[in-house]
């Protein structure tokens, strides 16, 4: 008769993953949705590097048109985002594939991993824009 | 039943899911080509610009340059599509709307390799 209530209860349903409300916030997990938002926001440039090449596939006349709107001020900006969203994705990339090693797992370690491969993704991308300017391929 | 969560056999607790080693396995090797390719493209973009429509014709013409811009857009699409996938699949749980958004990731990964290869055939074509 008591058997009925030690039997185990079923569990409760599982919980998904990440519980964004519950999260205290720290640097590894705001890195971790940046890697995220860098990556989608990096979709953008791989769409319009196709369409470069599309523009350029098809003459002349396409190729200007495009070429008008991706070197005016605003088409800058906005291959400044791009180029920065790649570079820190880029360095992100790096930082995961060498806590998959399971190098630098330890937290302070980690974070300061995090720090370089964000720094260092900025520095790229600056640097990029640098030699670009410097050598008077873009102007604004 | 595989998804019971508590009379699982060791046998089951052992195998992934569905296939996440294959999955987690292309994630890290089209990573690591990506590194170089995307340095590549970065070394292509600066060679490119400021020369204009025949500059940047006689750059896609050279034969390197179309293999080396083929294989770093298929396999950014690639890893694009896997890496969207895995946000809808942590955020969207309704089996209809992220079937959908699935498909929409893969139509615009499809897209961009079907964009690419077009145009770079026809930039062949042309050299």
């Amino acid at each position: 008769m008591s058997e009925k209530t030690l039997a185990p209860r079923p569990l409760p349903p599982r919980p998904m993953s990440p519980h964004l409300q519950i999260w205290r916030f720290h640097f590894t997990m705001f890195s971790s949705i940046m890697h995220r938002i860098t990556g989608s926001a990096a979709i953008g440039g791989v769409v319009l590097i196709a369409a470069w090449l599309v523009c350029l596939a098809l003459g002349r006349d396409t190729y200007t048109l495009f070429t008008q709107y991706a070197a005016s001020p605003l088409g800058l900006l906005v291959w400044f985002g791009l180029s920065l969203a790649g570079f820190v994705h880029l360095t992100g990339g790096l930082r995961h594939l060498i806590w998959d090693t399971g190098a630098s797992f330890e937290l302070k370690k980690a974070n300061a991993l995090t720090a370089w491969t964000f720094a260092l993704g900025i520095v790229l991308t600056l640097a990029f824009w640098a030699v670009l300017f410097a050598t008077g391929k873009v102007t604004l | 039943m595989s998804h019971d969560p508590i009379n699982r056999s060791a046998q089951s607790w052992k195998k992934s899911e569905k296939h996440g080693a294959g999955e987690w396995l292309a994630e890290r090797f089209t990573s690591i080509a990506l590194i170089p390719l995307v340095l590549w493209a970065a070394y292509a973009a600066f060679t490119i610009a400021g020369t204009g429509y025949d500059g940047a014709l006689a750059f896609v013409s050279k034969p390197f340059n179309i293999l080396a811009i083929a294989a770093t857009m298929l396999i950014t699409a690639w890893h694009m599509y896997m890496g969207v996938k895995v946000i809808i699949d942590d955020y969207i749980g309704k089996p209809g709307t992220r079937g959908f958004l699935l498909f929409l990731t893969f139509a615009l990964s499809a897209a961009v390799v079907a964009a690419t290869g077009g145009a770079l055939w026809l930039v062949y074509q042309g050299a």
